[in-house]
């Protein structure tokens, strides 16, 4: 069963188009990252998935029901881009009232202990540092146990080492057969900790596939060599070429298929081949190609 | 929800500024004003300083901490992402504004009864039992007008506008309404923007009990009014803030 259907979702704001048409399903017990530039439509999407928002048109399911079902029933929990605290409520305080709100919620140890804040669990939430603050809506996110949890850019505020912690914690609930999607613009996160990554600019899926899909799928890979002083005409009409550069006395060709483009230079030039590199693509210049404006 | 009544209510206790104005300044400026007037007594009502003093600063009392529980905190919350935090768990719409207005109701009671164990300890008034109830309950229950406006302007306003428009409402209807000095030494126009205030209304009838006397019908007609009209633009401007767009 999906966790999440999108159905032609069309999300206007006034003459602004933020969602353009998604359709997406997402499998319950997977992990998917929503990458995209700033605007390319992910909090929004975000944001109709928990009934925040309503669409303008088209239909979102989440587990067989509408988003404001879904939330009643206690199956999604979030962890949104803003969201402060009650400052006179300490960390156990709030997250044992947001866990008493669901009907299944975890224990209240196993929360703290899943967020790292069993130590701070007596700590008022006006005396923690940023970092810590996000580790307690990472902790209200989950505590009521829901199936599907959604991170809208959840480590925006984090240094190196807390988001590490933080995928290895988001990991964790993964693994207890629960559904999560996070929006990020880091291409390095999305490779790192989903086992899908949808690409959406303009608020249109781009791109969806496992990471190493979609840099397969990029005209990204480049072949390079030493020319000299030969000349470079010909090159851009070797099979799979896109583009031709010429840096001092070194040609860059960027190809989609490097394998039938050295066949080519080797068979069907006269070139003088020197010092060759083949580079294949990263999932940045994937991500460049895909989102940059057509 | 008690379990949301309960957490609504220990973070207002361990709020500095809900103890400073609502809970200690009504008994502090009782037992100043009582030790200067208190043997005063009341020509047309017979009733002593003491007593008119106590009622008045209860009055006040209870009409900040409506306005302060509700006002501030709601706008903030709506503001930093709180509201949005709770609108995404399955706790119903509904509940958080009638918890809202539970837990400002139960807020009114350390200082309305505060001000009264004052009054008995230091100036040793005492009413019969069915006064004191009288008394205690009718200005407990006439706070749901303020209540009601204090939820509006957390509703309609951003945290830093709501913070000093409660406190010039919260002062304005105290002032005016005759809480920190009597009606009859304003001057006429005051006077008669006064008598249109729910905060005149609802001390009104809190003088008449203690004095006694069955409330005035006008008294207790226009804290009515008020309660509907500013409930009714509670209701309002609260859906106003929670839509989903």
């Amino acid at each position: 069963m999906n966790a999440i259907a999108f159905n032609g979702v069309t999300k206007k704001y006034g003459d602004v188009v933020a969602v353009d048409g998604l359709t997406l399903d997402i499998a319950a017990g997977s992990t998917v990252a929503l990458l995209g530039p700033n605007g390319a439509g992910k909090s929004t999407s975000i944001n109709m998935l928990l009934g925040l928002l309503r669409p303008t048109s088209g239909d979102i399911k989440v587990f067989g029901n509408g988003p404001d079902e879904a939330v009643t029933r206690g199956d999604i929990g979030a962890m949104l881009q803003e969201g402060a605290l009650i400052p006179e409520l300490t960390v156990r305080e709030s997250v044992d009232f947001i866990r008493r709100l669901y009907p299944d919620p975890l224990p209240l140890d196993e929360v703290l202990r899943m967020a790292e804040l069993t130590d701070l669990a007596g700590r008022r939430a006006d005396k923690l540092s940023g970092g810590q603050t996000q580790r307690v809506r990472f902790a209200l996110a989950i505590a009521g146990g829901p199936k599907l949890l959604l991170l809208d850019e959840p480590t925006a505020a984090m240094d190196v080492e807390s988001r590490r912690s933080f995928w290895d914690n988001m990991r964790a609930y993964a693994a207890q057969g629960r559904t999560i999607v996070f929006a990020t613009h880091y291409l390095e996160e999305a490779d790192q900790n989903s086992d899908r990554v949808v690409v959406v600019a303009r608020g249109k899926v781009v791109a969806d596939g496992t990471a190493a899909e979609i840099k397969s799928g990029v005209a990204g890979h480049t072949v390079s060599f030493r020319l000299g002083l030969q000349s470079a005409a010909g090159l851009d009409a070797l099979p799979g070429v896109s583009a031709v550069e010429i840096q001092a006395d070194r040609v860059t060709v960027r190809t989609g298929d490097p394998d039938a483009t050295l066949d080519a230079l080797y068979r069907k030039t006269t070139l003088d081949v020197r010092d060759l590199q083949v580079h294949g693509a990263d999932l940045e210049d994937a991500f460049l190609a895909l989102t940059k404006e057509s | 929800m008690s379990h949301y009544l309960k957490i609504e209510l220990l973070r207002m206790v361990r709020n500095k500024r809900y103890i400073i104005f609502v809970v200690a300044f009504p008994v502090v400026f009782y037992l100043l004003y009582s030790n200067l007037w208190g043997d005063q007594v009341d020509e047309t009502t017979g009733l002593k300083g003491a007593v008119v003093l106590m009622v008045s600063m209860a009055a006040y009392g209870a009409l900040a901490a409506s306005i302060m529980s509700s006002a501030v905190p709601w706008a903030q919350e709506r503001h930093s992402g709180w509201l949005r935090q709770l609108q995404i768990t399955p706790l119903p719409g509904w509940a958080i504004i009638c918890t809202k207005l539970i837990a400002s109701m139960v807020l009114v009671l350390p200082s309305l009864l505060l001000v009264g164990l004052a009054a008995v300890l230091t100036q040793g008034v005492s009413l019969p039992a069915g006064e004191w109830a009288g008394l205690i309950g009718s200005l407990w229950i006439g706070t749901i007008p303020f209540i009601a406006l204090g939820l509006t302007i957390g509703s309609l306003l951003p945290p830093d506008t709501a913070q000093p428009v409660a406190m010039i409402g919260m002062f304005g209807l105290a002032l005016l309404g005759g809480l920190w000095f009597p009606v009859e030494v304003m001057p006429s126009a005051m006077k008669s923007i006064a008598q249109v205030l729910p905060s005149y209304d609802y001390a009104s009838i809190g003088w008449k009990i203690a004095a006694g006397d069955a409330p005035d019908a006008s008294s207790v007609l226009g804290v009515v009014g008020w309660a509907v009209g500013l409930g009714a633009l509670a209701v309002f401007a609260y859906r106003r803030a929670t839509v989903r767009a």
